[in-house]
């Protein structure tokens, strides 16, 4: 999966999604990769899992070949408008880009281009060797997945138009662009993680997502029961497996990550994870 | 008197679930209870009797003073469209492409749905109680900011930052060319776009008056709803419910209670194996002990840096498919703050 230009990371929330992106960038700089991890979005947990402080526009080193940035939308349409316009001092362009943000709350699919775009410029960059994108959740990625279609379907000519094409075709590459859903093996992520890859079959926006399951506990084979409050401790533990024994049914992936007990910070999660992300790839 | 009760928090903690197990103890006080939900799972919509999915409150057949509804923000962005707008500019917004885009992505749409319809089930004074469970958002109190946003977004400060000036009659779209800043807006998203968007922002001005006006009602109710916190011990969820304990007292109350869900028992910290386990054994009552203290330890910072009453609800493995599991998840052990909820025996109006 590390061979790929771009990793997408979705699932619905609360899976661990950013723990999930943390682990992979620390795994691909490990491997001496060049890598850009992307938090997009006002949700901070990418940040917290890297130990990075205060992310913002401009992509900081956080570690030897890690860097990591904050993708907000209103940041990304002043870049994108003053490369577009070709002029200096994006200032300038307030109202303009206060006018196009307006429509970007009103129009379908520009709010996402414009924020997918920015990702798939990174990707573009001789300085990255590979970006890992901690992205909304299920019940939104379609809509970004999907915005350079939309785009040609939505607007008949202009700019953002002629440049839908080069990311359709990049979320859309095997080799390029590789979508991971984290699922939680219980009934509504489940459910949502199902109705996500059936929907992404249908409309083919990028080929063969795969999906990590979070949070999986160990069969017990030893079938006593200790007397007592160990005795509730293997029944809890049974029964969450035997549940998930039933979600994890329903559905295929690429590799289990166990539940991390007793882990405190969001640092230490990332770090397990990205051992474990290592036996998984 | 209606009580409101908002329950709060990540997405993913169980706050459907709790929502629910609160109103059924609430019902089972005597007190005609709503529950006004959003994307239960599949088997407690069963068990609140919503399997047909529907916005209006459904009375549920084996408790009778219980009701539930279902939130769908489309259907409610087309009943503010029917109610503010003249009918045929509610019948053209309700097919507009861009209404039905904004009905659905608008960040605030969902929460504006929510907190719409909560509003009209609190104002008819059908019931002594109304839970509602507020959907995931972008984060922190944006339940409570949507009327404001909601208006803005009618209000017309989009159009005025498109058209660069006051609000203009429908025709001064097509001296477009005339304006710089359209022009390049245009030359980027296409010109044909940008006389659609404008044409349905003209549309939902005209809902203005009447949003704003239902904004501020919702604003009045909600600044007088209890609320509560749930969440679980990690990390993710716990830094949601911080900023949700900083930021309601402004909008609403502070929050009565902080609810964990999927507690484990403090008991298990010390627990030990008894003599003669196996190793395999062994390991996993160490590592429950270990989640036992690591929640434990998340709790008492809670507690002891927000000053927060914390409350503990146990884990739950299988989802709760009956109305008796749900009422005993919140019962007697849970320790929940009923009388400052507004939900006791006292509480039955008579």
């Amino acid at each position: 999966m590390l061979d790929k230009r771009l990793i997408v990371v979705s699932g619905k929330g609360g899976v661990g999604k950013s723990a999930v992106s943390g682990g992979l960038s620390l795994l691909a700089q490990r491997r001496g990769l060049r890598v850009l991890a992307i938090e997009i979005g006002a949700a901070r947990g990418l940040s917290s899992h890297l130990s990075a402080g205060h992310l913002d526009f401009q992509p900081k080193e956080i570690r030897p070949g890690l860097h990591a940035m904050r993708l907000v939308r209103s940041e990304a349409l002043l870049e994108y408008l003053s490369l577009q316009l070709r002029v200096p001092g994006i200032g300038r362009f307030g109202a303009i880009a206060r006018a196009f943000d307006a429509l970007a709350t009103a129009a379908p699919a520009v709010r996402e281009i414009i924020t997918i775009g920015k990702v798939l410029w990174e990707v573009r960059e001789e300085r990255w060797d590979i970006v890992v994108a901690d992205s909304p959740p299920t019940g939104q990625i379609g809509s970004y997945l999907r915005a350079p279609v939309s785009i040609e379907e939505l607007v008949p000519s202009g700019r953002i138009r002629s440049q839908s094409t080069w990311m359709r075709e990049t979320l859309a590459d095997p080799d390029m662009t590789q979508l991971v859903i984290v699922n939680v093996p219980e009934e509504l992520p489940t459910t949502e993680t199902l109705e996500t890859t059936k929907w992404l079959e249908a409309e083919r926006l990028v080929s063969d997502p795969v999906v990590i399951s979070n949070r999986v506990v160990n069969q017990v084979t030893d079938n006593s029961l200790p007397r007592g409050t160990a005795g509730e401790m293997v029944a809890l533990h049974r029964s969450i497996w035997e549940e998930q024994q039933t979600w994890l049914s329903k559905l295929e992936d690429k590799g289990r990550i166990p539940y991390l007990f007793g882990v405190f910070t969001p640092g230490e999660v990332a770090a397990q994870m990205s051992d474990h992300l290592e036996r998984i790839l | 008197m209606t009580t409101t009760l908002l329950v709060t928090g990540a997405g993913g903690v169980g706050k459907t679930t709790i929502a629910a197990a609160m109103a059924v103890h609430s019902a089972r006080l005597g007190l005609r209870t709503l529950v006004v939900t959003v994307d239960p799972a599949r088997r407690l919509a069963t068990a609140l009797g919503l399997d047909t999915l529907g916005t209006e409150p459904q009375p549920h057949t084996e408790e009778p003073l219980l009701w539930a509804a279902m939130l769908d923000a489309g259907a409610s962005w087309k009943a503010v469209a029917k109610r503010h707008a003249d009918p045929d500019v509610a019948e053209r917004l309700a097919n507009n492409e861009f209404f039905i885009a904004a009905s659905q992505h608008f960040p605030a749409s969902q929460s504006y749905a929510a907190a719409d319809s909560a509003v009209t089930f609190v104002q008819a004074k059908a019931w002594d109680v109304v839970v509602v469970d507020t959907p995931p958002s972008g984060g922190g109190i944006d339940f409570f900011t949507a009327p404001s946003e909601m208006a803005d977004l009618v209000g017309g400060r989009l159009l005025r930052w498109i058209t660069g000036g006051p609000i203009p009659g429908r025709r001064l779209f097509y001296d477009r060319a005339a304006r710089p800043m359209l022009r390049v807006a245009g030359s980027i998203l296409g010109s044909d776009l940008l006389e659609r968007v404008s044409e349905f922002l003209l549309d939902l001005r005209t809902t203005y008056d009447g949003v704003s006006r239902r904004g501020r009602e919702m604003e009045r109710v909600m600044s007088q709803a209890a609320t509560v916190v749930v969440t679980t011990a990690d990390p993710a969820p716990v830094q949601e419910a911080v900023r949700f304990y900083r930021e309601l007292p402004a909008v609403a109350s502070t929050p009565a209670a902080v609810i964990f869900n999927r507690a484990l028992p403090d008991i298990w910290i010390e627990a030990s194996t008894p003599d003669g386990s196996s190793p395999e054994l062994r390991q996993l009552v160490e590592w429950w002990s270990l989640e036992a203290q690591r929640q434990h330890d998340v709790r008492r910072e809670f507690s002891s840096r927000h000053g927060a009453n914390v409350v503990t609800v146990p884990w739950s493995p299988t989802p709760l498919t009956d109305l008796d599991r749900l009422a005993a998840l919140v019962g007697r052990d849970a320790d929940l703050p009923w009388e400052s909820l507004g939900i006791g025996p006292d509480s039955v109006s008579t």
